[in-house]
């Protein structure tokens, strides 16, 4: 026997680094299953967001939902509704449940490469949370459904790219007149044969032309005589805005006139300070007039009154006095 | 152990090769419950034994850890370089993790590690037991009252399981951290990301899987090179000497091994 004939050198503390080994191997697994766990979420707090589709192609148990690229849920079961719609249970850990408020849109969507995705996006993050269990419909957008259509409208197209290419089809009648015409355009009558169809009407359009050039000519003249007149209304002007407003033009004169109405104005105020100040003193005199008509009234009422005293004096008087005439008339 | 029943000399060359194939299997699966029920016995732990096991564990494990943890260090950073950037350059990166995940901790690493120690030790040791089987060792041994099955099989073969595993936990890990350096660099800031990703590949599935495929590359590595098998042993195979015979069975077992994990991990 190999083992007993030629035994092996004998290692120092053998069971120690036995031990050691099968240590670092239960830690090795130990970690390992602690990691996975933890990686799974399996300690995490969660609250669940139900989200509703009508087709759950694509998702599978344990993909994300994230919110801005970020992974913030990961879908826990999904199961078919009574309704048959597709129920996929989402569990969102507590710490990032705030991301999602009542206002939450959520997506789904299947790219061409890679697998589906499923993003919830939170407009107005003053919104209320979204409670634990709440059922949210999800939007699907599908690029690979997209697919059939755009099959089906290109073929179309290849279609009708196919008929308006044929022998019979308008575009090749449009292509062979349009041969057609760049021969005419190429021969003797150009573009001008092209388009009247015949050399006649061509060289009357040319005619035309040359009598709008003589007609052209003749309106050149009558511009030349035009720009002489406007010459010489340059010079009159020049000369009467010399008249007008030169040094010894009429304006000149018109605003001396004007100083000297000036100073008569003044004159004139003056005038009229003391035309004032006359009839002031006049108001004073008649004011004063006025006082003494009132007191020759008072005065007069009072020698009226004295005359009468002395009227009836007299009266008095002559009845009592013996050589009284006798004032009163006898009638027959 | 129980002697294995002879073929009729008048069977058919192609009958003979079937037999001998089957007898040969069976022969495997016959050691290895014989080894399973004695490694579930209390009295293979005895004072006299642990010594043993433990010389076996450690001469399986600790020779060969350094230098594979090297290697599949090496081998992981270059894969991880040639992945990264490869998804950057196709702006693919959000599956670099994964597939970083799935390509080397799940497939690769295990498959290195059945391989690196079935050549440097369980393959070497099964030579041993079957150079003392045919030496009559084992007849001594069962004379002098001791058990070969217990003695000299099931702590090579408990040796070989032990270091698969351990080797392929020590690579696994060293491959993770390598990966998450080489994606987010000496920064704390990308572990939750990463421990997520890792959370994703690793699915209660894929777990599952991934344990049943490490224990049975590990059974296979162990079993495969030590039992006697008369196809292999005794007759001429097509010129080939026994390493090369058992090394093909081997290969053969591990790559069926991959490919039921591939289809049950993948289908």
């Amino acid at each position: 026997m190999d083992s007993s004939t030629q035994s092996p050198p004998p290692v120092a503390n053998l069971e120690l680094k036995a031990r050691l080994l099968i240590l670092l191997l239960v830690l090795l697994l130990l970690g390992s299953v602690v990691y996975v766990l933890v990686a799974r979420g399996a300690f995490e707090r969660t609250q669940q967001v139900v989200l509703v589709a009508d087709d759950s192609e694509g998702v599978v148990v344990g993909m994300d939902l994230t919110f801005s690229g970020f992974p913030i849920g990961r879908v826990g079961r999904i199961e078919l509704s009574d309704d048959g719609n597709a129920r996929i249970l989402v569990d969102v850990p507590r710490k990032d449940a705030h991301w999602l408020r009542t206002s939450s849109v959520f997506t789904m969507e299947s790219g061409l490469v890679g697998g589906t995705r499923i993003r919830a996006f939170s407009g107005v993050l003053s919104d209320p949370l979204l409670p634990d269990g709440a059922v949210r419909r999800v939007l699907r957008g599908d690029a690979k459904a997209e697919i059939p259509l755009m099959v089906a409208s290109v073929r179309e197209l290849v279609s009708n790219l196919s008929s308006m290419t044929g022998p019979d089809a308008p575009l090749s009648g449009s292509l062979r007149n349009v041969q057609t015409a760049t021969e005419k355009l190429n021969g003797p009558g150009g573009g001008l044969g092209l388009l009247f169809g015949n050399d006649a009407d061509a060289r009357k359009i040319i005619t035309t032309l040359d009598r709008t050039n003589a007609l052209l000519t003749k309106l050149d003249g009558l511009t030349l005589k035009a720009d002489g007149l406007a010459t010489k209304t340059d010079v009159l002007i020049s000369n009467a805005d010399r008249q007008v407003f030169g040094p010894s033009g009429v304006l000149g004169d018109a605003q001396a006139t004007v100083i000297q109405l000036n100073g008569l104005l003044a004159d004139a105020r003056t005038s009229l300070k003391k035309v004032d100040a006359v009839l002031l003193e006049a108001q004073a005199i008649g004011a004063n007039t006025r006082e003494a008509t009132t007191d020759l009234s008072a005065l007069r009422a009072e020698v009226e009154g004295s005359l009468r005293k002395v009227e009836h004096l007299v009266n008095e008087i002559n009845r009592k006095w013996p050589f009284a005439r006798d004032t009163e008339l006898k009638l027959p | 152990m129980t002697p294995i029943p002879q073929i009729p000399v008048s069977t058919s060359r192609w009958a003979r090769d079937w037999a001998e194939w089957v007898r040969g299997w069976w022969q495997i699966i016959h050691v290895g419950a014989q080894i399973l029920v004695l490694a579930l016995s209390p009295s293979s732990y005895r004072k006299s034994q642990r010594a043993v096991m433990a010389r076996n564990l450690y001469m399986a494990t600790a020779p060969l850890l350094p230098g594979f943890t090297l290697l599949s260090a090496l081998i992981s950073l270059i894969i991880i370089r040639i992945v990264v950037a490869t998804t950057l350059s196709y702006g693919l990166s959000q599956y670099a993790l994964e597939l970083l995940i799935r390509t080397l901790v799940l497939e690769l690493l295990p498959l290195s590690v059945a391989l690196f120690v079935a050549v440097r030790y369980t393959m070497p040791q099964g030579k041993d037991v079957r150079d003392m089987r045919l030496r009559g060792d084992f007849e001594t041994l069962w004379r002098a009252g001791g058990d070969p099955a217990r003695d000299e099989l099931l702590p090579r073969v408990g040796a070989g399981v032990f270091a698969v595993v351990l080797l392929a936990a020590v690579s696994c890990f060293v491959a993770l951290v390598l990966t998450y350096l080489n994606v987010y660099g000496f920064r704390t800031w990308g572990f939750a990301g990463y421990t997520r990703s890792v959370g994703q590949v690793f699915s209660p599935v894929v777990v599952l899987i991934f344990c049943l495929k490490t224990i049975f590359f590990s059974l296979a590595v162990s079993l495969i090179p030590i039992v006697f098998t008369p196809r292999v042993d005794q007759g001429d195979f097509k010129g080939m000497n026994a390493e090369i015979k058992v090394l093909a069975r081997l290969f053969a077992v591990i790559l069926l091994i991959e490919v039921v994990s591939l289809v049950g991990n993948y289908y």
